[in-house]
C-alpha cells in the first residue's frame, strides 16, 4: 500500500480541475474571459454615459473605476458557481461517488477544489485588473494589489462553500439551475456591484447592506480604488468572515451527507 | 474479530433508512459474510435486495446503522482512509470524467491513486490496449457511446493494485467481446491474489467467475456456498431441450402432455425443465426424440439461475 500523502491528493484534485478547465473553451471563457468582456463593454457604454463619474462615499470616481471591483466580485461569484456546479455534474455523471472512494479524505478533496478556485480567481483578477489599468486607465492602489487578489480569492472561497451546499443538497438539475439563477440575479442587483447605494431607496439599502456580495464588492473597491470608510470595510470583513465560516460548516456537512 | 487474512469480514451488519419514520426501510438485516483473500465472491439477489447498500457501506460511501465491517482488517468507519487505500470500485452507473479524454481519465485516476508518472503511462497504455480503446484515447468521454464509457470506467480498476475490488454490475452495457475481456481480466486479477466482490444479474457470468456465491434478499443472507454446493441445492432440476426439423402441431400437443415444472417453445426448439425425482430425464428425452425428426438435443443439470429462482421461490421467467 502506498503511503498517504495529503499534498499529492490535493495536487491530484487540482490537476483534475485544471485539465477540465484547460481543455474546454466554455470553462476558459466563463472563468477567465467573461469578466474582461464585462469590464470593456461597460467601459465603452456606461463610462461614457456617466461622464461626470459616480459619487461613492463622498468621492467622485469614473464608472470604470467604480465598476472594476464589481466585475472582480461578480467574476469570483461566477467561478464559485462553476466550481460548485462541478459537484452537481460529477454527481450526475456518477464520478462523484467514485471520488469518495479514492484514497483521500473528504477534507483533501474539498481543499483541492478550493485551492484551485483561489488560483483561478487570482489569475482572473490579474487579467481583469490589467485590462482595467491598461485599457480603461483605472488608477488603482498598487501597494494594496496583493491584498486585493487575496481578498477576492478568500471571498470566492466563501461563495464556493455557500453554493456547494445547494449543489450537494439539490438533486435535480432544473431545480438547481433555477435556484442559482434566482440567487445570482437577486444578489447581484441588490448589491453595490453595478451602482452606488448612497442614493438608493431605503429598502434597497437595507437589502444590499445584508448581502454578502455587497460586503465582498465593497472590500474589493476599498482595496482597488480606495473608496469607502475603513471602519465600515473592516466591519464588512468581519461579517464576511462569519458568513464564510457558517457556509464552510454547511458545505462540509452537505459533503458528508451527500453519499 | 476480523482476521488480517480475511479480505472482507462483515458481522451482523444492519442498515436502516429513515430510522424511526413511517417509511423506515431495513436495507440490511444482520448480514454477516467473510471473504478470503484472492477469492471471487458473487453477490446475487433481486432488485432492492440490499446489494448496493452493502457495497456502499463497504466502500465508505454510507454509514452503517449497527454491526461491523472490515476490509483487510480495517474498520470501514473508524479507519475509512485505510479502507479506501485498500479498495477500488466500479459503480453500477457510468462514472467517467465526461470532459476529459480517455487517456486523461486514466492519467487523473492514476494520480489519485499515487502512481508515478512512468506507472501512469505504462499502465494507462496497458489498459487502453486491453480494453480496445486505442482509437478513442484522445476523444473526450462525453463523445463516447455508453458501452465505451463503461469500458473506460471498468479499465481504470486494472491500473492499480488495491487488494480488494468491488464490481457492481460491471459488464452491464458492454458488447460480448468486451464483456469477455472484462471477465478474463477479473479472473486474472484474482489469480494474482486480489479479492473481488461482485454483484451481477448475469448468472452465467457469476457461474463462470465466482469461487463462492451469496444470495441476498430483503437485506438478509439466504444462502452462501461454493458453486457446486449451491448448485447441488437444485440437483433434481434438469433441463431437457430438443430442436426439431419442423415443429408440427402434433408435436406441440404431445409436448403439452409431458409432465414438467416448466415448458418453453422457441421456434422449433422445445425446452422442458423437469424434476428428476418425479420423472426420469432419459425417459422424457426418449419421448421427445420419438415425436419427430430432430436436429439437436441437450440434457443439462441445474444452473445458477435454477437455484436463484428456487431459493427465491419463483419459477423461471
Amino acid at each position: 500500500m502506498r503511503a498517504h500523502s495529503p499534498f499529492r491528493n490535493v495536487a491530484a484534485v487540482m490537476y483534475r480541475e485544471y485539465k477540465i478547465r484547460i481543455t474546454s473553451f466554455t470553462w476558459l471563457f466563463y472563468d477567465l474571459a467573461l469578466p474582461a468582456f464585462y469590464l470593456l463593454l461597460f467601459g465603452i457604454g456606461l463610462n461614457t454615459a456617466f461622464t461626470g463619474g459616480v459619487a461613492v462615499g463622498g468621492a467622485v470616481i469614473s464608472y470604470n473605476a467604480f465598476f472594476l471591483a464589481g466585475v472582480l466580485s461578480m467574476a469570483g461569484f461566477g467561478i464559485a458557481i462553476n466550481t460548485s456546479y462541478g459537484f452537481f455534474v460529477d454527481r450526475d455523471n456518477g464520478i462523484f461517488y467514485e471520488f469518495l472512494t479514492y484514497p483521500m479524505t473528504r477534507g483533501e478533496f474539498l481543499f483541492g477544489k478550493i485551492l484551485f478556485s483561489l488560483c483561478i480567481t487570482t489569475v482572473q483578477s490579474a487579467i481583469t485588473v490589467a485590462i482595467g489599468v491598461a485599457v480603461l486607465r483605472v488608477q488603482i492602489s498598487l501597494p494594496l494589489l496583493p491584498l486585493l487578489f487575496l481578498a477576492n480569492a478568500v471571498c470566492t472561497a466563501g461563495w464556493f462553500f455557500c453554493l456547494s451546499i445547494f449543489a450537494l443538497r439539490i438533486r435535480r438539475n432544473d431545480l438547481y439551475n433555477t435556484v442559482i439563477n434566482v440567487a445570482y440575479f437577486v444578489l447581484m442587483f441588490a448589491s453595490s456591484i453595478f451602482f452606488p447605494l448612497d442614493n438608493s431607496p431605503a429598502w434597497l439599502k437595507i437589502l444590499a447592506g445584508a448581502n454578502p456580495l455587497t460586503w465582498h464588492t465593497d472590500i474589493l473597491r476599498y482595496l482597488s480604488v480606495g473608496t469607502g470608510e475603513a471602519n465600515t470595510v473592516l466591519l464588512q470583513c468581519a461579517a464576511y468572515a462569519v458568513f464564510a465560516v457558517a457556509v464552510f460548516i454547511g458545505g462540509v456537512r452537505a459533503l458528508r451527507a451527500s453519499a | 474479530m476480523p482476521q488480517r487474512e480475511h479480505a472482507i469480514h462483515i458481522s451482523d451488519l444492519v442498515k436502516v433508512y429513515n430510522s424511526g419514520g413511517t417509511d423506515e426501510v431495513r436495507a440490511l438485516d444482520d448480514f454477516s459474510l467473510t471473504v478470503e483473500r484472492g477469492h471471487i465472491t458473487g453477490l446475487l439477489g433481486p432488485n432492492g435486495a440490499g446489494k448496493s447498500t452493502l457495497l456502499k457501506i463497504l466502500t465508505t460511501l454510507l454509514p452503517k446503522t449497527s454491526g461491523s465491517a472490515h476490509i483487510m482488517g480495517f474498520d470501514v468507519e473508524k479507519q475509512a482512509l485505510d479502507v479506501r487505500r485498500s479498495i477500488c470500485l466500479v459503480l453500477q452507473q457510468n462514472a467517467v470524467e465526461q470532459y476529459l479524454t480517455v487517456e486523461d481519465n486514466f492519467e487523473t485516476f492514476g494520480r489519485f491513486h499515487g502512481l508515478s508518472k512512468s506507472e501512469r503511462r505504462e499502465r494507462g497504455d496497458r489498459v487502453i490496449h486491453a480494453f480496445g480503446l486505442e482509437a478513442e484515447r484522445r476523444q473526450k468521454a462525453i463523445d463516447l457511446s455508453g458501452g465505451y464509457k463503461r469500458r473506460v470506467q471498468v479499465a481504470k480498476v486494472f491500473m492499480i493494485d488495491a487488494p480488494v475490488i468491488f464490481l457492481d454490475e460491471a459488464t452491464t452495457g458492454m458488447d460480448p467481446i468486451n464483456k469477455r475481456a472484462t471477465i478474463d481480466a477479473v479472473a486474472e486479477e484474482a489469480r494474482r491474489g486480489r479479492t473481488i466482490l461482485l454483484t451481477t444479474h448475469l448468472l452465467d457470468e457469476a457461474e463462470e467467475l465466482c469461487d463462492s456465491i451469496v444470495f441476498i434478499d430483503k437485506g438478509r443472507k439466504i444462502l452462501e456456498g461454493d458453486l457446486f454446493t449451491i448448485k447441488a441445492l437444485a440437483r433434481n432440476i434438469v433441463d431437457v431441450s430438443v430442436t426439431y426439423e419442423t415443429l408440427t402441431p402434433d408435436i406441440r400437443d404431445a409436448v403439452e402432455r409431458i409432465p414438467a415444472r416448466k415448458r418453453e417453445v422457441q421456434h422449433s426448439t422445445v425446452l422442458l425443465t423437469i424434476d428428476s425425482a418425479t420423472a426420469s430425464p432419459h425417459a422424457v428425452l426418449g419421448t421427445l426424440l420419438d415425436l419427430g425428426p430432430t436436429l439437436a438435443f441437450e440434457v443439462r443439470g441445474a444452473t445458477l439461475e435454477d437455484v436463484f429462482m428456487q431459493v427465491l421461490g419463483k419459477e423461471k421467467p
